[in-house]
């Protein structure tokens, strides 16, 4: 490799202020500046000579960036990349990323790159690379897409692209894709090289991706830190891993509090600041499972309201009620196939939004079926109807799977994938959140139903005594198949939730029923507030049982506190005032 | 019992098994395969009959029956497994070697002795049987509240049972077993012995179930079954009553699960997960409830429908069982026995019928 005087000089001048290092807050600054402050205090004479050789350097980037684009000969274009790389000037790194990437482009005889995935229509945003590194707008200020027919491809020979080998590494840093920039960030990590950090802070000075700028400060800290060459600089270096805090942060300072500490001062230093760190780290984990657990919950009331609704009214066990918020799943994966294959309306969130009220309702005509033939025999007959139901679920099981196979999944709207950064460590997924406010509209609607409506009279009338309403004129058939259709359809809509947040397999309402029994169970039969709150105190308990123990002692620690909650209250949080006979 | 029963049925029953089918494999027309798998029939059927004690006779839907025929199944695999280590000159059975753990657990150390494994093997499941059924049936907990609660405790051993750090076998289960008491399992003279005894014991399990439910003991579960407020009225404890036939039935599933294993030679969870638990209800409720030859038949009959059904036609097992679920409850409230009976009446003149043993 070909190493220039004028990069051998800067280089020196670095490792000469190793000493001098500001607290990292400010390394962001330009750099030069301080290398001249550094060297001042030894030789003035030396300093006017090194920015001179910067300048040099910038000057001869630039003529070798025209003799790459627009090379007298192939031979020229050769050695100015070669000079290039050996260079590493970190402001031809974007064009230099761009040649190694194959993706070098002209327009109106400007180097541009594109990028690494086109938009919907074929097009390509465009990003200049030299001198300066920018997303092209057009002249609304919009990003400037063109296809790739507009641009002039410039082909760069293999062997030319090979004498980038070396710094392809780095390169990395300044691709357009942030992922692949968090990648080579972190492959930078242990570096102590000075060069090579210096190229780190120009590609920091800027990064404009939260994820990225965080994992590469988190190198550049640490290698300043093994290099600190006092407890206070060190100290400010540890401040600054704690208040960028990467999810690699607290290994990485306990790492130097044992090995390489300038001090023990600033080893427990360092190593209180990793305690907070996970500390910290462990109240927003909390947080979070509060949230899983309140996403949980809700899935559970979207399940356990039909359920307990129709129990209530009907005296049914309807064990094939998961296999409705299996439908459900199905449906939506139905209504996507539909949009997408059948009427080509490509990469939409419209499937999505049409295949909640599909579900609800196919979920719900399948439910009327199920009432027609078979659980009106079975009115007020519980167990036969759990045996019989679980029947029925066996078949539509098997029928699904026959159908549909063993796993298919539904894409994720665009809309609802990621989700709110609340603080580095703490993301709100956005499908879980729309759970949870679907769940919220469900139950205003299952509420408004059951007590601002004619039916909901007519369902509660039921639901206390089944025959003294019939002899007031109230159909009763007919209000137990309509509260069935709701029951169902909610379970569909459901189903037709949970293709956001898991697969779509044949058996997937049987991981849910028996969890969404209990919750009918604790909350008493029929009772609305009861089964919102045994919902979400069921969702809740597992998710904190779940960071106590393992899931599945978290589970069978429910199932002790659900029975030994029975001894107090056998008919559940709410039951019915009043005595009544049983037999 | 309704009708007197016909002895002539019973001779038959055992003609056919005790005699028949030895006999049909000692002279080469069936394999031994037929005779073992029809001793494991014999197990659901002992397991089977526990139910029909419990729901058919006292109206309590238990489901985690498959729970305690499994601890019977697990408790034997352990001795056996023991045994063969023991055998091969280690410590440890081969998972606990791989799941890296270097002593045997505590509660694998009684499994050593024979003995000590069938008195643990009845003392576990009774006394769960005795725990869960004295906070449940405390506080009053019945009809579906006690099916959902009981499955839910089924799902909850089953997880349990599933991971490793129980030393359980995890999902795989105890397999690979190779003598019991010294016989080697692989023998087929020793499968034609675990049949006999399976079918004595089944025979054993039935007269003592018949002796039960004829017995006061058996009128009262019944009076429960029929109005429990009543029989509470009339100052019988029904707690006690409740709770000594959930662990009979606990018991009567351990011995068909103690049985079963040898017999299987694996068992895993997945004879104890929700689909199971309701399976085993599923053979009493076929066979006809409150019904012990009802129950006896269930088992036999849909176990030996499955084994046909899924060489036959295996994607569409399921859907004959669901249907079998559906009509069963909706149609033929009595079963199986029930069917034979009502088909008995109507044709009341011609009484040279083998009911038992076709379909």
């Amino acid at each position: 490799m070909k190493i220039s005087l004028s990069f051998q000089q800067v280089g020196s001048g670095t490792n000469g202020k190793q000493t001098g290092i500001p607290p990292a807050r400010e390394l962001l600054q330009n750099r030069y500046t301080h290398a001249a402050k550094a060297m001042a205090g030894l030789l003035l004479l030396c300093t006017l000579l090194l920015l001179q050789q910067v300048a040099a350097a910038q000057d001869s980037a630039t003529i070798y960036t025209t003799q790459v684009l627009s090379p007298s000969h192939d031979s020229v274009r050769t050695q100015a990349i070669g000079r290039l790389a050996a260079l590493r000037i970190p402001a031809t790194f974007p064009l230099l990323m761009a040649i190694n990437d194959k993706k070098l482009y002209l327009l109106d005889h400007k180097a541009v790159t594109i990028d690494a995935k086109p938009t919907g229509e074929g097009t390509y945003r465009l990003y200049t690379l030299y001198p300066d590194n920018k997303l092209l707008t057009n002249s609304s200020g919009q990003p400037l897409l063109l296809p790739l027919s507009a641009l002039q491809t410039v082909d760069i020979p293999r062997g030319d692209r090979l004498q980038l080998a070396d710094i392809a590494p780095l390169l990395n840093l300044f691709s357009n894709d942030a992922q692949k920039r968090i990648l080579a960030y972190s492959q930078l990590k242990n570096t102590g090289d000075t060069a090579t950090l210096r190229i780190l802070q120009a590609a920091l000075a800027k990064e404009s991706n939260a994820d990225a700028l965080r994992t590469g400060k988190d190198v550049l800290y640490a290698a300043r830190l093994y290099s600190a060459g006092n407890a206070t600089n060190a100290k400010a270096y540890i401040d600054s891993i704690g208040d960028n805090w990467s999810d690699n942060a607290p290994v990485l300072l306990r790492n130097y509090a044992k090995n390489n500490a300038f001090d023990k001062e600033v080893a427990s230093y360092a190593a209180a600041k990793a305690v907070s760190l996970e500390k910290r780290y462990d109240q927003l984990q909390r947080v979070q499972n509060f949230f899983s657990g309140l996403s949980l919950g809700s899935i559970l009331i979207l399940i356990a309201l039909g359920l307990s609704i129709v129990y209530g009214l009907a005296g049914i066990i309807n064990m094939a009620h998961g296999e409705f918020l299996m439908i459900g799943a199905y449906t939506t994966y139905c209504t996507q196939l539909l949009f997408t294959n059948v009427l080509g309306i490509p990469q939409t969130d419209l499937f999505f939004l049409a295949a909640l009220p599909i579900s609800f309702v196919v979920a719900g005509a399948m439910g009327l079926v199920l009432e027609r033939l078979v659980i009106r025999h079975l009115y007020a007959k519980p167990l036969e109807s759990l045996l019989a139901t679980w029947g029925v679920s066996l078949i539509l099981i098997q029928t699904a799977r026959l159908l549909f196979g063993d796993l298919t999944a539904v894409k994720t709207p665009q809309l609802l994938s990621g989700g709110w950064q609340v603080s580095p460590h703490l993301t709100l997924p956005y499908n879980r959140i729309f759970i949870i406010v679907l769940t919220l509209l469900m139950v205003l609607f299952t509420y408004l139903m059951l007590y601002r409506s004619r039916l909901g009279l007519q369902i509660r009338a039921v639901t206390q005594n089944r025959q003294m309403s019939a002899c007031l004129g109230i159909e009763t058939r007919r209000v137990a198949a309509i509260t069935f259709f709701i029951g169902s359809g909610l379970a569909g809509l459901a189903g037709c939730a949970i293709t956001l947040i898991g697969n779509v397999v044949p058996d997937m309402g049987q991981t849910y029923i028996v969890d969404s029994f209990l919750v009918v169970v604790t909350g008493g039969v029929g009772k609305l507030a009861g089964t919102i709150f045994s919902g979400l105190g069921i969702g809740f308990f597992t998710k904190i049982s779940e960071s106590f123990f393992q899931a599945v002692y978290g589970k069978v620690f429910i199932l002790v506190f659900i029975m030994l909650f029975m001894q107090y209250k056998p008919k559940g949080l709410f039951p019915d005032k009043g005595r009544i006979a049983e037999d | 019992m309704r009708t007197k029963t016909n002895p002539l049925y019973y001779i038959l029953f055992i003609a056919f098994f005790a005699i028949l089918l030895p006999a049909g494999y000692l002279s080469g027309f069936l394999s031994v395969n037929t005779i073992s798998v029809w001793g494991r029939y014999f197990c659901f059927a002992i397991a089977a009959l526990g139910i029909d004690l419990i729901w058919g006779y006292t109206g309590i839907l238990s489901m985690c029956q498959a729970f305690f025929f499994c601890l019977g199944s697990y408790g034997i695999a352990m001795h056996l497994l023991l045994k063969k280590t023991v055998a091969a000159g280690a410590v440890l059975p081969d998972f606990m070697a791989w799941n890296k753990i270097e002593t045997l657990p505590f509660f694998w150390q009684p499994f050593h002795s024979f003995g000590w494994s069938l008195v643990l093997c009845l003392l576990i499941p009774a006394l769960f049987a005795f725990v869960v059924g004295f906070v449940l049936f405390r506080s009053r907990i019945k009809g579906v509240y006690m099916a959902i609660i009981t499955q839910a405790l089924t799902l909850a051993m089953w997880l349990i049972f599933l991971r490793n750090e129980t030393n359980l076998g995890g999902t795989n289960g105890l397999t690979d077993f190779n003598t019991i008491l010294g016989y080697n399992l692989s023998s087929s003279s020793v499968k034609l012995g675990l049949y006999m005894i399976s079918f004595a014991v089944l025979c054993a399990a039935y007269f003592a179930c018949y002796y039960i439910t004829h017995s006061k003991f058996g009128k009262v579960l019944q009076a429960i079954r029929d109005s429990e407020s009543r029989i509470s009225y009339a100052a019988y404890k029904v707690v006690d009553y409740k709770l000594a036939v959930f662990v009979v039935a606990a018991l009567l599933a351990a011995v068909g699960g103690m049985l079963y294993l040898p017999q299987t030679g694996i068992i895993t969870p997945g004879r104890m997960d929700v689909k199971a638990s309701v399976e085993m209800v599923m053979w009493v409720a076929l066979g006809g409830r409150g019904n012990l030859k009802g129950a006896v038949l269930g088992a036999l009959l849909v176990n030996f429908l499955y084994s046909i059904c899924t060489s036959l036609f295996p994607d569409s097992w399921l859907f004959i069982l669901g249907f079998l679920f559906v009509i069963t409850v909706l149609y033929f409230d009595k079963g199986f026995m029930g069917l034979v009976e009502s088909i008995r009446q109507r044709l009341a003149n011609t009484r040279f019928k083998t009911p038992q043993t076709t379909l």
